[in-house]
């Protein structure tokens, strides 16, 4: 294994995040609304799919748009009303196919990281 | 030194600047939610220096992008044509909106069988069979297929039946036979949304 190039690990990251960003969102929201700061803080708090914050939102307006998700305005004790937001019935639709497929999808990536290789390139 | 007002101003605008390619309400929804961000952030923690959540919420050229890739997405027209500008907006129509004013117009003239009835029933497949020729989800070999059966052949055969036979409710045969071309028209209608491009 080489130590590798860390602006490749990044891309990789960022390759896997753009696929599986917004059904993390969809899934934060599956037992109750949130709003977005607290969103971004439980994006933050995993680690692998934290991101510069600010591209959340226009990720957030189009699942909105896409009625995945509803948004209501409430009040807060501390600061200004915050923007909830809460699934739809499409967008538990969405969510649970996504946990549907995930796993199969995880298992053969897995697969294919994990199964032995014959090595090449030392005889050559 | 630049108060925190005059630096969430200057973040804001270069969101803005940056979003330029953006539609005008997507933009003003991004501001609208970056800004809200900013104001709960700055409640939740008072002690944040303003520069310190600004660089959180990252670089105004990203979200930009972000932004429009997004917005690319969910047009459902032709990402890549959204970049042409003006001419694409003709495309724009959702591509349902032609196959029911089409496939409509027909119960609408069995229904409303006097005159204005007729006439808005005409319109409405007309401007039905226009919305089809200029949407962008379909080669113009359907589009033309689909206003000869959808439009077209219907009015047509209609026409004929009614100068011939003196009328649009001559009793059953010509109920059979409104039947027969909406049946036409629907499955014109379902083919087309089978074949439509994304």
């Amino acid at each position: 294994m080489e130590p590798g190039d860390s602006t490749k690990q990044a891309r990789a990251a960022a390759q896997l995040r753009k696929g599986v960003l917004e059904y993390c969102v969809l899934a934060l929201m599956r037992d109750r609304p949130r709003y977005g700061v607290e969103l971004l803080h439980a994006l933050e708090e995993s680690g692998a799919l934290a991101t510069s914050q600010g591209t959340v939102y226009p990720l957030l307006s189009r699942l909105r748009r896409d009625d995945l998700v509803t948004t209501s305005w409430q009040e807060s004790a501390s600061g200004p009303p915050r923007r909830y937001y809460a699934l739809t019935d499409s967008g538990r639709a969405a969510l649970d196919e996504f946990t549907r497929v995930w796993p199969g999808f995880r298992n053969a990536v897995d697969a294919f990281l994990t199964t032995p290789h014959p090595p090449t390139g030392e005889i050559v | 030194m630049k108060t925190s007002a005059s630096l969430v101003r200057d973040y804001l605008s270069a969101v803005e600047r940056e979003a330029s390619a953006l539609p005008a309400d997507r933009r003003q929804e991004l501001l609208a939610d970056l800004t809200e961000h900013i104001e709960v952030t700055r409640a939740e923690r008072p002690d944040a220096a303003i520069g310190e959540v600004l660089a959180e919420l990252g670089d105004p050229r990203t979200i930009a992008a972000t932004a429009l890739a997004e917005a690319g997405n969910g047009v459902g027209g032709a990402p890549a044509r959204s970049d042409a500008g003006a001419p694409a907006r003709s495309g724009k129509v959702h591509p349902l909106v032609p196959l029911l004013m089409l496939t409509l117009s027909m119960p609408f003239m069995m229904v409303f069988t006097d005159q204005p009835g007729q006439l808005v029933g005409v319109l409405f497949r007309l401007a039905g069979a226009v919305l089809l020729c200029t949407s962008a989800h379909w080669t113009p070999v359907r589009k033309t297929s689909g206003v000869l059966l959808a439009a077209v052949l219907p009015s047509v055969v209609i026409g004929t039946w009614n100068l011939s036979s003196g009328g649009p409710d001559a009793g059953a045969p010509a109920l059979l036979a409104n039947l027969a071309m909406f049946a036409v028209m629907a499955g014109t209608a379902v083919w087309l949304w089978r074949v439509r491009r994304a």
